[in-house]
C-alpha cells in the first residue's frame, strides 16, 4: 500500500485502488460468491401449500354458507369467529405461497439425478479426451512454428493460426455444421459418389456421434494449445537441439528428453485452457448436437436456468463444474510444476 | 532458413502435416464461404444452384441481425470502456507490489481467464439480479468485462515489465507531480498497448458466446442471434455474416504481414 | 542559481534486514564538488537516492540548506538527479526534456521553451531542441541530461555515474567540462562514481565508502598521500601491501619484521605490538639503489614501458613488488639483480584490515 501511494502519489495511488476493488468486488468475488450462495438453498415446492390454501377457501365457504343460514346471533359469531380464524391462516400460508421461505443446504448438490451426474462424469471424460487429443494433433504445429521453419515462414505460420481466430467461434463451429450436417458436405459428396442415399434419408448422422463435437471443439480451440506450447518452445535454444543430435541422439529421442521438458510449462498451460474451454464450453455442443446427439453438461445447466427456471439447482450445476475445472487446473500446476505466473502468454 | 535439425524424410512428414493442419484450419471456413455465393436456400457446395449475392441482400433486410450487430458494438465497446481502466489499475498496482501481496492479488485478477464462460455469465446474472437488474446488454457488459479485464491486465504487466522505471523518477525529480508524471511518462509509453488491448477486448466481446448467451436475458447480440437461428436450421445469410467476417479479416491479416515483413527488411 | 549544504545526520538505511548504510555523519558544504567514490554495492547510490528522496532513511536525517527533508518526496526537494542510463524521456523532443521540470511548474509553454533553448546552448546544443533523444550521440545525450537537470535550477545537483557509458576520450573530456559546468553555475554537486580518476579529478572533496561505511572523507591529494584506512589506500591508486609484525613505536615511527627483513615506516591509525600489520609503498616512492631507509634486493621478472614511466615486476621472496619509475636512458638495460629502496615517510603501516579487490 505504502509502496503504491509513493509509486503514483496519493491521489492517483487511491483512484486505482478504488477501480481495482471495484473490479475484484463487483465482477469478479461477490458475483462468484452469490452463485455459491444461490447453489446452497432452496424454496419448497409450491404444490403443497397451494393445495392447503384451497381446502381452508373451500371451509370458509361452507362456513359462511352455514352462517347466513343461522338466525341465532351466538352462533353466527361463532362462525364469524371461525371463518376469520381461517382466513387469517389463509393469509399467512399465501404470504408463503408467493415466498416461500429459503431452506440452506447441499441438497441441490446430492439431489442431482443420476442421468445428470452421468452427463456431468461424461463432460469430463470427454473434455480430457478432447484435451489429450487437442494436445497430440498440436504439438507438431507448434514444433513447427517455432524451431522448425524460418523467421519468415512462422510469421505466415502465425497469422495462418490465427485468422481462424479473429473469426466468430460460433461461426467455426457453424462451417464444421454445414460440413458434417445430414445435408451437409460429406454426405453430399458420398451421395454424389452414389455411396449413401440423401432423398431417402440415407445420410451418414455424423453429428449424433460426440466425435463430431469433438472435432469442432479442437478446431474451435486449437490456438489455446499451440500459442503457449510456441511460446515456450521460441526461447529452447536451437543448438540444445544440434548437440544432442551430434551426441548421436534420435529425432524420437531428441523430442522426448529435450524439446518436450523444455515445452512442459507451455503443455500445461495448453492443457488446462482447452480443458476449462471444452468442459465449459456451451456453443459447440449446442449447435453441434441441436438435441440430436448427447448433452454435455453445459447444456444442462443452460435448461436449469432458462426452462426449469431452477437457478437453485442450475448454480449447483455451475459450481460443480467449475469445482472440477479448479482441481484440474490445481492438478496440472502440480504436476507441471508451474506456476500461476507462467499462465500469463 | 531451414535448420538442419530434422533428416529430409522427417522434414517432408512435417511439412504435410502443416499442410494437412492449415487445411483443417481454412477448408470449413472456405466451404462456408462458398456456400454463402449458391442460390439455394440450404447452406450448401455440393448441389450448386448458381451463382448469387440474393443472401446479402437478405442479410441487409434481416432487421434481428442488424440490431444484432448494433448491440455487439455497443456491448463491445462498453467492455472496452469498463475493461481497458481496471485491467490498467490493476497491471500498474501489481507491478509495485511486493512478492507476496502480489501473487494473492494477481491470482485473484487473471482467475476469470481460468473460469469457463458460462460460468462468469451465470455469476454476473446472479449478482445483478440482486440489484433488480435483470439479463441484458448491462449484465453482459459487466459479465465479459470480468474476463476480458484481466486479458487487458495482462497485455499491459507485459508492457510495464520493459519499462525503465527511471524516467518516471527522473520526471519526479524534476519536480512533476505523480499526476503529471503519469500524464506525460506513464500514460504514452503504455498508449500502444491500451489501443492493442482495446482491439483485443472488441474482438473477444465481439465473438463472445458462452458468457454472453447467460447474461443477455430477453436481448440479443449478434452472435447469440445467430446461435438461436441455428436451432431452427441452417440458413445462407449466416454464411454471409461468415463471409464478412473471414473477408474484414484476411484483410487486416495480409495487412498485418506485410506490415511486420517491411519491418524487418528496413 | 545558490548551491546549499547537504548534511546527512547519523543516516542509516536498510532494506529488510540488510544493511545498506552504517549509521554515518557528512557534511557536504554549499558550492562544493563532492565525490563518493566505492566499488559497486558499497551503499554510494543508496545515499544518493536518500538525499534526492526516493528513498527514507531507516533512521537519522537529511538536511538540505539546515531544512530536514523528512517526508518531502523528490518532487518537493531542492535537488535534481542525472541518472545513470541518464532517464531521457523518449517520446519527447529534446526542448521538451529539457522543459520538463518547467512543465511541472506550471511555467508557459513559450516561457519554457525559450528557456530550453538558453540551457541548450549553455551545454552548445543550439538547434537540436527538435530532435529526438534517440537521435543525438552519447556525449550529447548527456549533455542534454544536464541541461533537463539545471532548468529546474536545483541547489544540489546529484549525478549517479553519469559517464561510465561513454567511451574513455569523451569521459576524459566530459570530466573537464562538468567541472567548468559546476564552476560556471556554482551549486552544490553530489557525484557518484566507482572511477578514481574521476573523483580525483574533478573533486573538491571525495568520500571513499565500503561496505555501507564511509572509509575517509577528504581532498583528493590528502587522500592519495594520506589514505586512513588499507582499503582506501589499495583502492585509491597503486599499492605495494608486505605484511609483516609490528615490533616497534616510537613518535610514529614504526619498525615491522617483515619476510624482506626489518622495514621503517610511520604508523597510521594504532597497531599493537606485535600484530600483523600491513606495509604500503607506492610504486612510484620506490627508486633503485641502496641509499634509502628501507632496502630491498630483488630480482627483476619483467619490465612494462607505459611511454613516459616504466614499471618493474620485481620478485622477491616469492612476493612481487612493482616499481615506477621515470622513462629515461638508464631504464634500458638494467641487471636482473636489484636493490629497491623507499624513506620511512613512503612506508604507511596499518593494522590489518579489509584491502580493496581483497
Amino acid at each position: 500500500m505504502a509502496s503504491l501511494f509513493r509509486a503514483y502519489g496519493r491521489g492517483l495511488g487511491a483512484l486505482l485502488i478504488a477501480i481495482a476493488t471495484l473490479w475484484i468486488l463487483a465482477l469478479i468475488l461477490v458475483p462468484l460468491g452469490a452463485m455459491i450462495e444461490q447453489s446452497l438453498w432452496w424454496k419448497d415446492s409450491k404444490g403443497e401449500i397451494t393445495l392447503q390454501i384451497d381446502r381452508l377457501y373451500n371451509d370458509m365457504a361452507t362456513l359462511q354458507l352455514d352462517a347466513s343460514g343461522e338466525s341465532d346471533a351466538a352462533k353466527k359469531a361463532g362462525f364469524e369467529a371461525q371463518i376469520a380464524q381461517k382466513q387469517a391462516e389463509a393469509t399467512a400460508l399465501e404470504a408463503q405461497e408467493t415466498n416461500p421461505p429459503k431452506t440452506y443446504g447441499l441438497a441441490n448438490f446430492t439431489r442431482m439425478s443420476g442421468l445428470h451426474f452421468y452427463i456431468f462424469i461424461r463432460t469430463i471424460i470427454y473434455a480430457l479426451m478432447v484435451t489429450a487429443l487437442a494436445l497430440v494433433v498440436c504439438y507438431p504445429m507448434a514444433y513447427a512454428v517455432a524451431l522448425a521453419s524460418g523467421p519468415r515462414k512462422a510469421i505466415v505460420l502465425t497469422v495462418a493460426l490465427i485468422v481462424p481466430y479473429a473469426i466468430n467461434e460460433l461461426l467455426r463451429v457453424y462451417a464444421w455444421l454445414m460440413i458434417l450436417d445430414y445435408r451437409g458436405v460429406i454426405n453430399g459428396i458420398l451421395g454424389w459418389l452414389g455411396l449413401v442415399d440423401l432423398d431417402n434419408r440415407g445420410w451418414i448422422p455424423f453429428l449424433e456421434n460426440p466425435s463430431a463435437v469433438f472435432l469442432a471443439m479442437i478446431y474451435t480451440y486449437v490456438l489455446f494449445m499451440v500459442f503457449p506450447m510456441v511460446n515456450t518452445l521460441e526461447t529452447l535454444d536451437r543448438n540444445q537441439i544440434e548437440a544432442a543430435r551430434d551426441l548421436g541422439a534420435s529425432s524420437f529421442r531428441i523430442h522426448r528428453r529435450v524439446i518436450i521438458p523444455h515445452a512442459k510449462p507451455g503443455i500445461a498451460v495448453g492443457c488446462i485452457m482447452t480443458f476449462m474451454l471444452s468442459a465449459g464450453s456451451y456453443s459447440v455442443p449446442a449447435i453441434m448436437t441441436r438435441g440430436q446427439g448427447g448433452d454435455w453438461f453445459s447444456q444442462l445447466v443452460y435448461r436449469q436456468f432458462f426452462e426449469s427456471n431452477n437457478w437453485n439447482m442450475g448454480s449447483a450445476y455451475a459450481v460443480s463444474l467449475l469445482v472440477v475445472c479448479t482441481a484440474f487446473i490445481l492438478i496440472m500446476m502440480r504436476l507441471f510444476g508451474v506456476g500461476l505466473r507462467d499462465i500469463a502468454k | 532458413m531451414s535448420t538442419a535439425n530434422d533428416s529430409a524424410g522427417a522434414r517432408l512428414i512435417l511439412n504435410i502435416y502443416i499442410g494437412l493442419f492449415c487445411l483443417y484450419l481454412f477448408l470449413p471456413l472456405a466451404v462456408m464461404s462458398a456456400a454463402a455465393f449458391n442460390s439455394y436456400d440450404y447452406p450448401s457446395v455440393t448441389q450448386w444452384r448458381g451463382f448469387t449475392l440474393q443472401w446479402f441482400v437478405a442479410l441487409a433486410h434481416d432487421g434481428r441481425l442488424i440490431q444484432g450487430l448494433i448491440n455487439s458494438v455497443a456491448v463491445a465497446l462498453g467492455v472496452i470502456a469498463v475493461s481497458i481502466p481496471a485491467g490498467l489499475a490493476g497491471a500498474l498496482i501489481l507491478t509495485r507490489l511486493g512478492q507476496r501481496s502480489g501473487t494473492v492479488l494477481y491470482s485473484v485478477l487473471v482467475s476469470p481467464v481460468l473460469t469457463p464462460g458460462i460460468i462468469l455469465g451465470i455469476s454476473s446474472l446472479i449478482f445483478w439480479r440482486e440489484f433488480g437488474v435483470p439479463g441484458g446488454l448491462f449484465v453482459a457488459v459487466m459479465a465479459q468485462s470480468s474476463f476480458i479485464a484481466s486479458y487487458a491486465m495482462l497485455l499491459f504487466l507485459a508492457r510495464l515489465q520493459r519499462q525503465d522505471r527511471t524516467l518516471e523518477e527522473a520526471a519526479l525529480d524534476l519536480g512533476a507531480s505523480h499526476m503529471l508524471v503519469f500524464r506525460r511518462i506513464t500514460l504514452p509509453f503504455l498508449a500502444p498497448t491500451a489501443f492493442t488491448a482495446a482491439v483485443v477486448a472488441f474482438l473477444q466481446s465481439f465473438e463472445n458466446y458462452n458468457t454472453t448467451v447467460f447474461a443477455i436475458g430477453g436481448e440479443w447480440t449478434l452472435v447469440t442471434e445467430i446461435a438461436s437461428r441455428l436451432r431452427f436450421g441452417l440458413s445462407p445469410v449466416i454464411n454471409v455474416v461468415g463471409v464478412i467476417f473471414v473477408a474484414l479479416t484476411l484483410v487486416a491479416a495480409t495487412t498485418y504481414v506485410l506490415l511486420s515483413s517491411r519491418k524487418k527488411a528496413r | 542559481m545558490r548551491g546549499k549544504d547537504v548534511r546527512l545526520d547519523q543516516v542509516s538505511i536498510r532494506f529488510g534486514d540488510a544493511v545498506a548504510v552504517q549509521p554515518l555523519n557528512l557534511t557536504i558544504e554549499a558550492g562544493e564538488f563532492f565525490s563518493i567514490l566505492g566499488p559497486s554495492g558499497c551503499g554510494k547510490t543508496t545515499i544518493l537516492r536518500t538525499v534526492s528522496g526516493f528513498i527514507e532513511p531507516t533512521i537519522g536525517r537529511v538536511l538540505i540548506g539546515g531544512e530536514d527533508m523528512a517526508g518531502k518526496g523528490p518532487n518537493e526537494r531542492p535537488t535534481a538527479l542525472i541518472f545513470q542510463n541518464l532517464a531521457l524521456f523518449p517520446l519527447m523532443s529534446v526542448a521538451e526534456n529539457v522543459a520538463f521540470g518547467l512543465e511541472a511548474r506550471g511555467v508557459s509553454k513559450a516561457e519554457r521553451l525559450k528557456r530550453a533553448e538558453e540551457l541548450l546552448s549553455l551545454v552548445a546544443l543550439t538547434g537540436y531542441g527538435d530532435k529526438k533523444p534517440s537521435d543525438l550521440s552519447g556525449g550529447q545525450r548527456q549533455r542534454v541530461a544536464i541541461a533537463r537537470a539545471l532548468a529546474v535550477e536545483p541547489s544540489v545537483l546529484l549525478l549517479d555515474e553519469p559517464l561510465s557509458a561513454l567511451d574513455l576520450k569523451l569521459r576524459q573530456h566530459m570530466r573537464a567540462e562538468l567541472r567548468a559546468i559546476q564552476k560556471r553555475v556554482g551549486i552544490t554537486f553530489i557525484y557518484i562514481t566507482h572511477d578514481q580518476g574521476e573523483a580525483l579529478a574533478m573533486s573538491d572533496r571525495v568520500a571513499v565508502m565500503s561496505r555501507g561505511r564511509l572509509e575517509q572523507v577528504a581532498a583528493p591529494d590528502t587522500l592519495y598521500a594520506e589514505p586512513a584506512t588499507p582499503f582506501v589506500a589499495t583502492f585509491v591508486g597503486e599499492q605495494n601491501v608486505i605484511r609483516g609484525t609490528l615490533r616497534r613505536i616510537s613518535n610514529g615511527a614504526a619498525s615491522v619484521d617483515t619476510p624482506f627483513g626489518p622495514i621503517e615506516g610511520r604508523e597510521v591509525g594504532t597497531p599493537a605490538i606485535g600484530a600483523p600489520v600491513l606495509v604500503m609503498v607506492r610504486p612510484e616512492r620506490v627508486t633503485l639503489g641502496a641509499d634509502r631507509d628501507n632496502r630491498i634486493p630483488v630480482t627483476l621478472k619483467a619490465r612494462h614501458l607505459e611511454g613516459p614511466s616504466v614499471n618493474l615486476e620485481c620478485v622477491a621472496d616469492g612476493q612481487t613488488l612493482t616499481v615506477t619509475l621515470a622513462n629515461g636512458p638508464a631504464m634500458r638495460d638494467l641487471p636482473n639483480d636489484l636493490v629497491l629502496g623507499f624513506g620511512r615517510d613512503d612506508a604507511l603501516v596499518y593494522a590489518e584490515g579489509a584491502l580493496a579487490n581483497g
